[in-house]
């Protein structure tokens, strides 16, 4: 079997509009005509997806973007109107909640439904209903309709069901958001599981933790398009960006009226520790940010430098007069002024970072410049910055 | 999703056929006896009204009592309009499947109909063994014979109701319109009343309908009179043909379900 188990090229999904009869009426003949679809709103565009053999790919994206639908075209339940998505081997498929469940059957039925659905003969199902009953671990429901399921329970079938039929690919769709903590875990490891043993996960999350800690590959699907393809850690760092920036609230405090006299800012930017200008920083290493300040009294003008996350929250920030610094003269009312932070501790992510001028005095804020950067790296820490610590032998409590 | 062999997907059929069957009358006490009850119950009223109070002439019968006339062709409609009806409520009834699996939707199509005929077959003995009992002739060799009329019927049942089912998905009002359109074949199908009543230029437009033809056909099968004539072989073609085209819109029409349910 082919090392590819499924490759989409240019795949895109238009959904019909059918408000009225008569589109309805239209659809029918241009389907009848093998001319597809007629009017339309796009839900998909432009989607090149290769999935190898041992592949986690992750697929993030906001409500709506189509994250859902591109999984039901490699389910294969969705045509695609653009486009090739071919799939080789067995496709497991949890879409929303439940594996294609059937309300009316119960817990019991409906995993012979499924498993005859993926295509097992009776005798390879009979063999794994009480792995799955077990799995599931929901108790005398396994006999009710599942209509009478709740959506946790649905979910610990459905998922039971998906592993043990051990499917070339698996395709989870927010599954791991709904089960309780011990099932959650239980998934995770599972997965973990499945993946060291060389299977093949295609997942939708909105848990940044999930898609970094199963997935090595991501997908951003921003309203129905590509927009980041890249290594799980760099997707979930931009859109982790993106949401926060979405979010922010301008909390820049607003500059008083700039004249001519009163103290302010000509230009503030970065620099790596070689002195080359830049905006974007490997995580650990230093940040000099350097800038001029103009004060028109000629006196040594006071400095703040504030740095906050790209969603606003306040990262940390100081006053120079605090550490007795003073900034370097040029010329006439100009003054240059630089803070290096040695190694910088600043998680991945986008930030900004402000600076402003105050009278000598340090009490009146007079101007403001902001500038963003970007920390890029790898790691499964999480908060802002990393903190200074060690793990040290444990011992018994006192 | 990859081919897969045909024969992987039995299982899958044979689940959703045990599921019709049993689905139509779990949660009830009586259970398959509902099968039974509901056509007998109908046999009833129909013998009552058009072999009591509207007297059908004896001679016009072909040798059956009027009972025993109607109850041949009455099973047999039942196969169709019922798995008509069966064929178009099954894909509504089974979206949640449709949206979330890939699976040739035939099948459900398939089950429907093959189960509602599974059913009416058994009502359907069962009350030829009565009426044998009973002292009508009715010849079981006369009804292997009807067999192949039987696969026809059921081919040409399965094209309608794939046909059916799927427009329905398309156009919602395809449901009302075969609610009345299934009752107006009822009665343009010689079920209560004998061919010869009708006279000589409409008999000629009930010649168009297939099903006039085979109810016809199991009433002479089944009294052991004569054996297979031409027009059987041209009604298996048109089953046939019915079947091949039903099929074709069926399948033009399902890889858009998920998106017009």
């Amino acid at each position: 079997m082919s090392d590819v188990l499924a490759r989409l090229e240019g795949v895109g999904k238009d959904y019909p509009l059918l408000a009225t009869g008569a589109s309805r009426a239209r659809m029918l003949v241009s389907l009848l005509a093998g001319r597809g679809a007629t009017s339309h709103a796009t839900a998909l565009d432009g989607i090149d997806l290769e999935i190898r053999r041992g592949d986690a790919v992750g697929i993030v994206g906001e409500n709506g973007a189509g994250k859902s639908t591109l999984l039901k075209i490699i389910a294969g339940v969705v045509k695609p109107s653009r486009g090739t998505a071919v799939t080789n081997g067995r496709v497991g498929a949890l879409l929303e909640l439940g594996s294609g469940f059937h309300p009316d059957y119960t817990g019991r039925e409906n995993i012979y439904l499924s498993s005859a659905l993926l295509g097992l003969s009776r005798r390879e199902t009979e063999d794994k209903v009480e792995a799955i009953v077990s799995f599931a671990d929901i108790g005398a429901h396994i006999d009710e309709p599942i209509k009478h399921y709740s959506s946790g329970m649905v979910v610990r079938l459905g998922f039971a069901v998906a592993t043990a039929l051990s499917p070339d690919l698996l395709i989870t769709d927010e599954v791991l958001a709904v089960g309780d903590e011990s099932f959650q875990k239980k998934c995770m490891r599972w997965l973990e599981r499945y993946l060291g043993g060389g299977g093949t996960l295609l997942l939708v999350s909105h848990s940044m933790y999930h898609v970094q800690t199963l997935c090595r590959r991501a997908l951003w699907i921003h309203q129905g398009r590509p927009r980041l393809d890249g290594t799980a850690f760099d997707v979930a760092r931009e859109y982790l960006t993106y949401h926060e920036e979405k979010t922010r609230i301008a909390r820049v405090a607003a500059p008083t009226a700039v004249s001519g006299t009163q103290p302010r800012l000509e230009k503030i930017w970065l620099e790596r520790a070689s002195g080359e200008a830049t905006a974007t920083f490997a995580l650990g290493e230093d940040i000099v940010l350097r800038g001029i300040a103009l004060e028109p009294d000629d006196r040594t003008p006071a400095l703040l430098f504030g740095i906050v996350r790209a969603d606003g929250t306040p990262v940390y920030g100081s006053l120079s007069i605090d550490a007795g610094y003073a900034a370097t003269r040029l010329a006439e009312r100009r003054y240059a002024f630089a803070v290096r932070f040695p190694a910088a501790p600043l998680l991945p992510g986008k930030y900004e970072i402000r600076a402003h001028v105050l009278e000598p005095e340090g009490l009146r804020l007079f101007d403001t410049i902001e500038t963003a950067f970007v920390v890029t790296g790898e790691t499964r820490d999480f908060g802002l910055v990393r903190l200074a610590h060690e793990w040290i032998p444990g011992r018994e409590a006192p | 999703m990859a081919p897969r062999p045909a024969h992987s997907w039995r299982w899958l059929l044979a689940n959703f056929l045990k599921r019709e069957v049993s689905s139509r009358y779990t949660g009830s006490v009586g259970g398959i006896f509902w099968a039974l009850a509901n056509p007998l119950v109908q046999l009833a009223l129909y013998a009552f009204v058009f072999g009591v109070l509207l007297r059908a002439p004896a001679d016009s019968l072909g040798g059956w009592r009027f009972p025993a006339f109607l109850a041949i062709a009455l099973w047999p409609w039942l196969m169709f309009g019922d798995s008509v009806k069966r064929a178009m409520d099954c894909i509504p009834a089974n979206t949640s499947l449709i949206r979330k699996v890939a699976f040739p939707h035939e099948l459900l199509i398939v089950a429907a109909v093959g189960g509602t005929f599974f059913i009416h077959l058994l009502g359907w003995a069962a009350v030829l063994v009565a009426l044998r009992l009973w002292g009508e002739p009715v010849s079981f060799a006369g009804l292997l014979l009807a067999l192949p009329l039987l696969v026809a019927q059921f081919a040409f049942t399965l094209g309608v109701g794939a046909f059916l089912a799927a427009l329905q998905v398309v156009l919602r009002d395809v449901e009302q319109a075969v609610g009345l359109a299934l009752t107006v074949v009822f009665y343009a199908t010689p079920i209560v009343y004998p061919l010869a009543l009708i006279p000589a230029p409409y008999r000629d437009w009930l010649a168009l309908n297939p099903l006039a033809y085979v109810v016809t056909r199991y009433r002479d099968l089944l009294s052991g009179a004569g054996g297979w004539q031409a027009g059987d072989l041209g009604v298996i073609v048109a089953s046939l043909l019915t079947l091949a085209a039903g099929l074709w819109v069926f399948r033009r029409l399902s890889p858009w379900f998920e998106d017009l349910l």
